[in-house]
């Protein structure tokens, strides 16, 4: 188990390496930056988008489930 | 990931992306959280984090690298934006600390 656990966690990081990559390539040609005007505290908005393999996934349905994370990122295959 | 899966958490990677692209990433990367697509960006409006990037002179709004902590009552436990973001045992830390039910 923690082996396992140990693997997904480097896999996590690869993601989160990767998605940096990407954004810091991306930024040196950053005009704007928007910063959220959402902070701790308020309603995550709700949302239906299409995940990778096509099934529609509505944010609402986790509600008094799971916690999300929802982690944005720029591009796919920014990595370099 | 299996610590963000002891806390009772799911973890979704949003970008602009199709679902074909995002499937090919996923797979190249590895990962397996879904990988949704905001192609007409209305989610990135209503979060705000719709971020213009200058590539060879023309405007492309991108995502700003962003991540957000949603408890199980939709509430926002946690915002990182840019570099904060990139590190996942921020909302790891974040997801340990909510309550298990």
């Amino acid at each position: 188990m923690a082996h396992i656990g140990f693997k997904s966690i480097i896999v996590t990081a690869a993601l989160a390496g990767c998605m940096a990559a990407g954004a810091i390539r991306a930024a040196q040609e950053d005009v704007k930056v928007n910063h959220t005007s959402l902070k701790s505290g308020d309603m995550a908005p709700d949302f239906t988008l299409l995940d990778n393999h096509w099934k529609q996934i509505h944010l609402s349905d986790y509600r008094g489930k799971k916690n999300v994370v929802l982690a944005f990122y720029v591009l796919a295959f920014t990595e370099g | 990931m299996a610590k963000l899966e002891e806390t009772d958490s799911v973890v979704f990677g949003i970008s602009i992306d199709s679902p074909a692209a995002n499937n090919a990433f996923a797979e190249k990367i590895g990962v397996k959280f879904p990988l949704l697509s905001d192609m007409n960006r209305k989610v990135l409006k209503e979060y705000g984090i719709l971020k213009m990037y200058n590539v060879q002179k023309e405007e492309y709004d991108w995502a700003q690298r962003t991540t957000f902590v949603v408890d199980k009552k939709g509430i926002i436990q946690s915002v990182e934006e840019e570099a904060s973001a990139i590190n996942p045992n921020n909302a790891v830390a974040v997801c340990t600390k909510l309550p298990k039910k």
